[in-house]
Order: C-alpha cells, then sequence, then structure tokens
C-alpha cells in the first residue's frame, strides 16, 4: 500500500505519531451544543477538531411542496447539506447544488430513514438541514453527528444515536478520524455511520485501493472509533438534558 | 410519466419468493444474468447487455488546459444519462437522485482507484493534457444499472485508442489514425462494480437485482473490486442497517464475482482485436443478430423442474381418498340428470371477458367426476350461468337423493357419462406422466 | 366491397390501404337485393364511402360481417365492459384510483361492489388488486370502472390477490387465452393446476400451489408471446417432462 507523500510530510511518523500529534486510533476533540437555535424544532452545533458543523431539524409537518412524495405509511426526510463559502481554503463557488453536496445529501437522508422511527409520523416530512461552517476533513461524520443531536434535540425518537467517523489506512495501520491533510494525501479512507448499541451499520462508504484482506481490521477499527464518538455525544446530551431540568425547576 | 405502482400482491409474492430461495427467472442468488458485450465501430464504444438492462458506453478525448493544482495530469471526466427511452420513470433533462447516485458512484469507482494512469496523458506540461471523456447512456433499464455502467465504462476504457502525439521542441503534432496508429490507453487496473440486494431487513441477500426485485429491495450495498483482490470502493444506500459480518460476506462473493466478469471482459475484448486486424466486419450493427421479434423475445432460462414431478406424486399420495359416496344426480329439469357440475356452461355466452380457467388437482383424478372443487381458491361461481338449473350447494356432503321410479333409465346414462369421463381423466392422468 | 373485403381477410395490411365500392358494382334488377352491411372493428375507420385501415396488422373476419383488423399492442386503451386487473393507488373519501395502465387512472366508487353500502364499506388497500370491468371508457371523459355486473353481482370481479404473482404480457397474447378455444389454454391446462386471472389491459395473474410452479407458469406464459404455436407446444412438451 503506497503511502501518500505530501512535500514530505509523513502521515505516519516512526513513534506512531500523526500530523497534528495524535496517536493512530485517537479521535479529535469534540465539543457540541444543542438547541442552539431558538426558532427550529431542533438544532445544534458540533465541532470536531477544526471541523466545525451546524445542524437544524424542523418536523415533523406537513408536506410542502409536490404532494407526490406523500408516503401513507411514514415521513419522508429531506436532508440537505451545504457548505459555507468561507468554510474552505480557497471560497467555495457553488455552496450547493453540486454534485457533491447532493450525494452528501442523499447519504444523510439514507442514514436518518435508517435511524429516525418513521412509521410514527405517517403523511409528514421531517427536514434536517446541515451546514459546515469549517471544514477540516471529516465532513460527512461531522454533520451526520451533529445532526443526530440535532434529531434528539428535536425530539423525534430514534432507534439509538446515529455516530459517524472516518478511518484512513496507512502503513498497514488504520487512523482514525482523517483530517483534511490525510483525506487529501491519497489515503484510502472509509466513513462509516453506526448504531452503536447493536453494532449495526446505516452507511459505509469507501474509496481508494485497500487489499480486501484489510477490510476487516479497518471496519473494527471504524467501529471502535463510533462507539468512542457515541459516548461523547451520550454524554453532551445528558448534560444539556440535567441543564434544561435545571432549568424547568425539577 | 409516471411507473406501474407495485401492488401488494407482487410484494408479497416476491419476497416469499425471494424466502424459498426462488428468483424470477430461474437464477441462484449469487448468479448473474446473462451478459453480452459487443463493441462499435469506432473504438472506445462498446454496449453491454446484462439480462434486459443494456447500455452503452462511448470514451472520445479532447485536448485542454490542465487544472492549476495538477499541471502535468490528464483529466477524466465521467457522465451518465439517464434516458428516459430506458424505463418510464425516468424524466428528460432532469437530474434525478438516481442520476447523481450512479454519477458519483461511477466516479467514485474510477477515478478515485487510479485505474488510469492520468500522467500519461499530458503533452505539455502546465499547457495541454489529454481530457478523457465517458459518457455512459443507459438504453433499458430492468435492474443493477450501475453493475452494467460500471463494465460499460471501464470495457470502453480499455477498448479505446487516442491518436498518437508528436512532440518536436515546442511544436506538437496530433497524429490522425490515418498517420499513425492510435495508442490505447494506460491502464492499471479494472475495477468492476457487483451490487447485493438485502432483503427483509438484511435476512436475505442477492446479487445482480432485476428492476423487480429492486423495487422491493430494503437497500443496496455496492462493492467494487479488481482482480487482484483489491477493493476500490464500497458504497452501502438505501435505509438498511449492516452488520460487519454480512459487509465481509458480500466482499468475498464480490472477489469471486469480479474474477469472472473480467475474464468475460478480457475474452470479449480479445475477441473484438482479432476481428479487427483479420478485416472482419464489426461494429453494432453487425452484432445484431438477424431477429425477427426482438421486443418480446425471451432468452432460454433454466428453471428448476427436477422435483416437480415427484411433489405432484407425493400430492396426490398425500391427498385423502375421495369421498366415497357418489354425488346424487341433480333433476333440473324433467328428463335430464346431472351428475356433479360439469364442464363451464357456454350456452348463451356472449361475453368472453372474464374466464377464470381453473384446473382440477391431481387428486380429482380419483373421482369419477371431473367436478369443479369449489375451495377458498375460487373466486367466482359459475352459478349464475346455469340459469334455471337448480342452485347446487358448496357442502361437501350431499343429501343422498332418492331416485325417482321415472329417471331409472338414466342411471346408465349416468355410467356411462361417469365412465367416458373416467376414461377421460385416466387419460389426462396418462398424459400427464 | 364486402367480397373484396373477405378475399383479402387473413392477409397483412397496412395504415392506408382502403377499400372502396367498385365503379362497376353493378345491381342486379332482377334478382333480390339486399343492402351489404359491414361492421368494422378497430382498426378499420370510415371515411366517406371508403374503408380505410388505421393499424398495421392481419385483417380477420367474423360471420356474418364484422372485420377487425388484429394488430399487436401492448398499450391498452380503455374500452367500455372490458374487464382489467388494476392496482389501488389512492384511497380518498369515497373513491378510489385505479391504475390500469391506460393515459390516466380509473375512478372506482366504493360502492360498486357487491354487498357494500355506504356502512358496509369494502376492504380495499392501497397497493391491492380489482379485477373489474370499465362502466364509462370514451375519449372524453375519465375511465370509470365498477366491480358488480349490471344486476348487481359481483360475478368475479373484485379485490382479489393473495399469494399469485401478476405480471404484464402483450394484448395479443390476452385475446388468444380468451378466445372460446384457446389453444395456448388448452396446452397450458396440461401442465399443472393452477388459477389463472386475465386482465385485457395486458395484465396476468397466476397462482399455483407452490412458487417454484407459479414462476415456471409466469415465464411460460411471458415467453410463448413471441412463439409460432408449434414452438410453443414443444416448449410445453419439455417443461410437462420436466427436461428444462
Amino acid at each position: 500500500m503506497v503511502c501518500g507523500n505530501m512535500a514530505g510530510l509523513e502521515l505516519l511518523s516512526d513513534q506512531g505519531y500523526r500530523l497534528d500529534g495524535r496517536k493512530a486510533s485517537e479521535l479529535r476533540k469534540v465539543q457540541a451544543r444543542m438547541g442552539v437555535f431558538a426558532q427550529a424544532d431542533g438544532s445544534a452545533y458540533l465541532e470536531q477538531g477544526n471541523t466545525k458543523a451546524l445542524a437544524v431539524v424542523y418536523g415533523p409537518h406537513e408536506i410542502r411542496g409536490s404532494r407526490s412524495w406523500i408516503r401513507h405509511d411514514r415521513a419522508v426526510i429531506n436532508c440537505q447539506y451545504s457548505m459555507a463559502t468561507f468554510s474552505t481554503a480557497e471560497r467555495k463557488r457553488r455552496p450547493h447544488g453540486d454534485r457533491k453536496s447532493t450525494e452528501m445529501s442523499l447519504h444523510l437522508k439514507q442514514t436518518f430513514e435508517a435511524a429516525v422511527m418513521t412509521q410514527l409520523y405517517p403523511r409528514s416530512q421531517i427536514d434536517i438541514y446541515v451546514k459546515i461552517l469549517q471544514s477540516d476533513g471529516g465532513n460527512y461524520s461531522v454533520c451526520v453527528n451533529a445532526a443526530t443531536l440535532a434529531v434528539i434535540d428535536a425530539g423525534i425518537p430514534m432507534r439509538d444515536y446515529v455516530c459517524a467517523c472516518s478511518v484512513g489506512f496507512v502503513d498497514e495501520t488504520p487512523l482514525a478520524d482523517l483530517c483534511y491533510a490525510e483525506e487529501s494525501g491519497g489515503v484510502s479512507s472509509l466513513a462509516l455511520a453506526l448504531l452503536p448499541r447493536g453494532g449495526q451499520i446505516a452507511l459505509l462508504q469507501m474509496d481508494a485501493r485497500l487489499h480486501q484482506d484489510h477490510l476487516d481490521a479497518l471496519i473494527e477499527a471504524a467501529m471502535t472509533a463510533c462507539k468512542g464518538v457515541g459516548k461523547v455525544l451520550d454524554e453532551v446530551v445528558r448534560l444539556h438534558l440535567k441543564e434544561v431540568s435545571v432549568l424547568t425547576g425539577e | 410519466m409516471k411507473d406501474t405502482p407495485l401492488s401488494n400482491c407482487e410484494r408479497d409474492f416476491l419476497l416469499k419468493a425471494i424466502e424459498e430461495k426462488k428468483r424470477l427467472d430461474g437464477r441462484q442468488t449469487y448468479d448473474y444474468r446473462k451478459m453480452k458485450i459487443t463493441f462499435g465501430t469506432d473504438y472506445g464504444c462498446c454496449f453491454v447487455d446484462l439480462g434486459k438492462t443494456r447500455v452503452m458506453a462511448q470514451v472520445s478525448c479532447e485536448l485542454v488546459t490542465p487544472k492549476e493544482n495538477r499541471p502535468n495530469e490528464g483529466i477524466m471526466f465521467f457522465n451518465i444519462e439517464l434516458s428516459p427511452m430506458a424505463s418510464p420513470a425516468f424524466e428528460q433533462g432532469r437530474q434525478s437522485e438516481l442520476s447523481v447516485k450512479l454519477n458519483r458512484q461511477l466516479e467514485r469507482c474510477l477515478r478515485n482507484s487510479k485505474c488510469i494512469d492520468t500522467e500519461s496523458l499530458c503533452v505539455v506540461s502546465g499547457e495541454k493534457v489529454w481530457q478523457i471523456r465517458v459518457d455512459v447512456h443507459m438504453l433499458n433499464h430492468d435492474g443493477n444499472l450501475m453493475d452494467a455502467a460500471s463494465i460499460a465504462a471501464i470495457t470502453a476504457l480499455c477498448h479505446f485508442r487516442r491518436p498518437d502525439v508528436g512532440i518536436q521542441g515546442d511544436e506538437v503534432t496530433v497524429y490522425s489514425p490515418e498517420e499513425r496508429d492510435p495508442i490505447p490507453l494506460s491502464i492499471y487496473h479494472m475495477p468492476i462494480s457487483v451490487s447485493f440486494s438485502f432483503f427483509q431487513q438484511g435476512t436475505y441477500l442477492l446479487v445482480d437485482p432485476c428492476e423487480r426485485e429492486e423495487r422491493v429491495m430494503d437497500g443496496l450495498l455496492m462493492i467494487a473490486m479488481n482482480k487482484h483482490r483489491e477493493i476500490c470502493s464500497i458504497q452501502s444506500s438505501g435505509g438498511i442497517m449492516l452488520l460487519k459480518e454480512q459487509v465481509m460476506r458480500c466482499s468475498k462473493i464480490a472477489s469471486v464475482k469480479v474474477s469472472e466478469i473480467t475474464e468475460l471482459l478480457s475474452k470479449a475484448l480479445e475477441n473484438d482485436k482479432k476481428a479487427r486486424k483479420e478485416g472482419g466486419r464489426c461494429g453494432f450493427a453487425e452484432s445484431m443478430p438477424q431477429e425477427r421479434i426482438t421486443a418480446l423475445k425471451m432468452d432460454e432460462t433454466s428453471v428448476e423442474m427436477t422435483d416437480v414431478t415427484e411433489r405432484a406424486k407425493d400430492i396426490v399420495q398425500k391427498t385423502e381418498a375421495p369421498p366415497q359416496l357418489v354425488r346424487s344426480p341433480v333433476v333440473p329439469v324433467p328428463g335430464v340428470g346431472q351428475v356433479g357440475q360439469g364442464l363451464q356452461n357456454t350456452w348463451g355466452l356472449e361475453e368472453e371477458d372474464e374466464e377464470e380457467t381453473e384446473e382440477c388437482d391431481n387428486s380429482d383424478e380419483e373421482q369419477e367426476e371431473k367436478v369443479t372443487k369449489m375451495e377458498e381458491e375460487e373466486h367466482e361461481k359459475e352459478a349464475s350461468r346455469e340459469g334455471d338449473v337448480v342452485e347446487i350447494s358448496d357442502s361437501e356432503e350431499e343429501d343422498v337423493v332418492i331416485l325417482h321410479p321415472e329417471t331409472p333409465d338414466k342411471t346408465p346414462k349416468n355410467t356411462e357419462s361417469r365412465s367416458h369421463q373416467k376414461g377421460a381423466a385416466a387419460s389426462k392422468k396418462r398424459q400427464k406422466k | 366491397m364486402l367480397s373484396t373485403l373477405k378475399e383479402r381477410t387473413g392477409e397483412v395490411l397496412l395504415p392506408g390501404d382502403e377499400f372502396s365500392f367498385e365503379t362497376d358494382d353493378s345491381i342486379s334488377l332482377t334478382g333480390p337485393v339486399r343492402p351489404e352491411k359491414v361492421v368494422c372493428g378497430p382498426g378499420l375507420r370510415r371515411s366517406g364511402d371508403r374503408l380505410l385501415v388505421c393499424k398495421s396488422g392481419v385483417l380477420r373476419h367474423k360471420q356474418p360481417h364484422m372485420f377487425w383488423m388484429d394488430s399487436q399492442q401492448r398499450r391498452y386503451v380503455p374500452a367500455k365492459g372490458e374487464t382489467i386487473i388494476g392496482i389501488v393507488t389512492v384511497k380518498s373519501g369515497d373513491v378510489f384510483k385505479v391504475d390500469f395502465g391506460g393515459s390516466e387512472q380509473a375512478s372506482l366508487s366504493y360502492l360498486a361492489f357487491e354487498g357494500s353500502t355506504k356502512r358496509n364499506r369494502p376492504n380495499v388497500q392501497v397497493g391491492d388488486l380489482v379485477f373489474s370491468q370499465f362502466l364509462i371508457a370514451n375519449k372524453d371523459m375519465e375511465p370509470e370502472l365498477v366491480c358488480v355486473d349490471s344486476s348487481g353481482r359481483a360475478n368475479g370481479m373484485g379485490v382479489f390477490g393473495g399469494g399469485g404473482l401478476v405480471f404484464t404480457v402483450s394484448l395479443g397474447l390476452v385475446r388468444r387465452l380468451l378466445t372460446p378455444h384457446s389453444e395456448v389454454l388448452a396446452d397450458l391446462q396440461q401442465l399443472f393446476p393452477c388459477e389463472l386471472v386475465v386482465g385485457m389491459n395486458g395484465r396476468l395473474w397466476v397462482k399455483s400451489s407452490s412458487v417454484q410452479q407459479t414462476l415456471v407458469i409466469s415465464n411460460l406464459l411471458q415467453s410463448c408471446d413471441a412463439m409460432t404455436a408449434q414452438q410453443r407446444r414443444q416448449l410445453f412438451r419439455r417443461v410437462a417432462q420436466g427436461a428444462l
């Protein structure tokens, strides 16, 4: 497996340190807040290292626009993913509507259709809007984590948390939670969205060449990383609930 | 245009059939449909038939200025067109979800895996590079567009020849195909995608779903691999939850399938190269065989039939012996005796529209009359057709009707008819065996 | 004209062929003269005093004076009185919308079932199959279906379909299956016991004693669409022997 060399930078040094000083299986620092907007039914802000994302949820509400999307037995989930024009190093010309964003929105929709209990709200629609404020790798994972918190904040019932993480494979070692430099270095990366309790994979996406024998180890590493993220999200939710219950005087 | 909605009956039947490991066209769960690869007259044009799904790929090239951040690499551009001729569900112009999904998957499968050496496409660094454009058109949608598209794209790329370029100092000359032979692209490996469809929350798995199976599936897992067992891309779609073991199992199946398909692909390329060298006529028009009827024709598919006769015999043995009592003859009109229901009454039949055909079960062979059984399976009774004939009740046990003395001569007639029918039943039995 | 029509029965005709009264069609003054009556069926159109062919196909004749073009088609155009297999798509208020493969969806009132009253509604869900006939089917109005005949009885129509498989074939095969002494049906009867519902919109529903047999029969019917009688009999024979 050829290791991507970017201007002589090593993605994994001999002592086992990565570009930003983390160990191979170490996640970036996760900070999150729920309930940041008053207008929306649910909202959350999540930072994972330098990647910052904002997620907002509206719903379940009446289906707007085309009536042909109505499903008579479940709610329709509508996701939109966009990146702020200032989020990347070079100013983004098209924040949404290009193929990559549409694909990302589709993936988000698919992930949440698996996790949200849509059968409880037939003939209605749930909107999830995610915006990346600063992009430093792991865009999809951060969006999913932020959206999970937002959905929990909106009170929509879910089967489990949805935690996502990206892993890369360098020098026979899986690296958890890739940053932008590692992603663009030609490393084979795998993004995984997991429901931690049951170990079920809601979305699996992998690019670049990887030998079949390494797949097992990579998925394992991804699942461990997701479970780690899940623990952090769980803490955030409990903290938020405690704050809210203090305010309501219970 | 709207597609035909899927009825509950179809969905239930398909799921039930999948549970019994039976597919609509008789394949096994891990079988691909019959694949046919043909080439057009130009280099870089190829058609792929996967069962009834038909896809065409065309590769073309042009000299452009390279991207600023990659000055000595060529550009690859992929485009999948969901033509409305492929399916009534595709609309012209609008970029639907499916179109975005397929495009992104093909890009990821071919571009990110670096199957083509893009540096060899560079002519003058920073100024002129080759842009290779792959256009894939869907011609007929019968399921599994992704696999067909990926096979078509990589085959077309392998088949393609770009014009030769000569550099003398500052001058760059592009030679036409007549002056110098065009050269093929340098391809490192051939990634081929394999699609797995999941049913019943991941309990059942099928490879290469056809269109009807795609409509009832929960989700799809696409794995792109090459024959060196390197995974080029994995993508799960649809709202399914997978387990790690399922993913591993799918990747193993995929590696087997990919090696088979790669072999077929290389053989097709070989044949085409041979045909061109011999100067024979090649191309799309030649490869279409002389067929009178193309649309409704179906290829012969093997259907598992081995145990049917045994099962039929089983059913015959297991059914109970028919009730011993003979159905008493009914006297609808004096002078006419009727035993059993008999065949359908075609007297005064004006409308031919609704006819429900029902065959006797094998168990009826033992019975003396060819009585159409009144069971739950029936949906309507022809009783209304009888007109003024006595309505016969549905019950199995019939009251024994005492024959009136006026009709003793009817009994021989009845026995005749009975024996005639028995003969017919027996001959039917003989035919079946 | 009747004589020319009778002559050309069984020939393949193309749109644009016409039949007209021959100019030297003389009327005998001696014998009894009855006016000729020709009933034009589908595919034949009258234009002035000529008869034009508008669909390509084979000219068929039924005694005493009915003529029509037997053409192959896959898209169904509704006609009054024909029974079809439809799929319920929308259940709104008092009316169901049924898709039968035509240019628009037909409406089916909930009262048009046997034994249904305002209080006693029929049990119809979205996605169910209904076997019904057209009450109104002309080019100017929305088609309307009913599941009862004129005397108010179901006569086989209504919701059905548990456990079977529905598939599409061409309209020609459907007509062949519905003729009184259909060969295809006779051949099929010798294979397995099965239940078959034939909708004139090209949809067939099959149910047999096992999933395997149902699949076999549906595949056979779909493939015998384009076979000659000889090939079809051969195929059915092979299946009956279990060799396929």
